[in-house]
């Protein structure tokens, strides 16, 4: 009985192990709000009041523009007694607005990433087209 | 010699001498397809946010006398892995998630540059050391 429970206790301490962990700051940004955005009538008032306080406000001579955005990250690491491996898959969300001296919105780009991260190993292939059509088709109103 | 092997062994044995290899992606890289047909003089900053979504940073770029300014965009990822070795059983980058050090000079990207008229002037891929040379920090003047 003794050497039977040694033995399990010794092979428990051979298992590999898993771990899985995912973070991610701010929210993924609304592509139904992003939408509504219309340039030559929307102001930076509006936009803020949409999408609230943006992360960056930079400076373009008399324009400005702001950005949005938000990350998703993926860990994976496989434990195992001498040697770990580990993966980190992170996508953002952007989006960018542009306004001239006017406070009135000219030009906007957005781009989604933040559902397309993936739990894997380090020798998978994190960016095929397959699996972000797979993620795309998840996230309704997401076209890129 | 048989001491030093020993102590290793009891180091590899209780996890705090482990090999690991890590990877960690962050975003995607820009798709050439999408980038090439680009046309420096014709495409205006409306098109190409339209081709490319939104970039990462967007920086102020040839500032007028009458206050009119340009604007360069900047598309970033990191695609990193490689082997080494955790002495301490933990790892440092998983804290170290998401957020592009833009002082990394390896990290490739690629940068479209819009005159005043916000009609493309020039595009490049590269590192951001070649990108961005002039955003680095001086390096220290040796002491005297």
């Amino acid at each position: 009985m003794k050497t039977s429970r040694s033995l399990l206790f010794s092979s428990l301490l051979l298992l590999p192990a898993c771990a899985l962990a995912r973070q991610g700051t701010n929210e993924p940004l609304d592509a139904a709000v992003i939408r509504s955005l219309q340039p030559g009538k929307t102001t930076a008032r509006e936009v803020v009041e949409r999408l609230g306080a943006p992360t960056e406000v930079v400076q373009l001579g008399r324009r400005t523009a702001y950005r949005y955005d938000a990350s998703a990250t993926k860990s994976t690491a496989l434990i195992l007694l001498l040697v770990n491996f580990a993966n980190q898959d992170t996508r953002t969300d952007r989006l960018w607005v542009f306004f001239d001296e006017n406070n009135l919105l000219t030009h906007h780009g957005a781009w989604y990433g933040t559902h397309r991260p993936q739990y894997a190993m380090p020798w998978e292939d994190v960016h095929e087209a397959e699996d972000n059509a797979e993620a795309d088709a998840e996230r309704p109103g997401v076209v890129q | 010699m048989k001491g030093a092997a020993a102590a290793l062994l009891a180091l590899l044995a209780a996890g705090c001498v482990q090999g690991e290899y890590n990877r960690i992606t962050v975003d995607e890289p820009l798709r050439e397809e999408l980038v090439a047909p680009l046309r420096p003089g014709m495409d205006t900053l409306a098109h190409c946010l339209a081709q490319l979504g939104a970039p990462h940073r967007v920086f102020e770029y040839r500032v007028g006398q009458d206050g009119t300014s340009g604007a360069a965009l900047l598309w970033v990822w990191r695609e990193a892995a490689g082997w080494g070795v955790d002495v301490s059983g933990g790892s440092d980058e998983a804290s170290a998630s998401f957020s592009f050090n833009l002082a990394d000079t390896e990290l490739p990207g690629c940068v479209l540059w819009f005159g005043p008229d916000l009609v493309l002037e020039r595009w490049q891929r590269g590192t951001l050391g070649d990108l961005l040379p002039g955003r680095q920090r001086p390096s220290p003047q040796p002491a005297d």
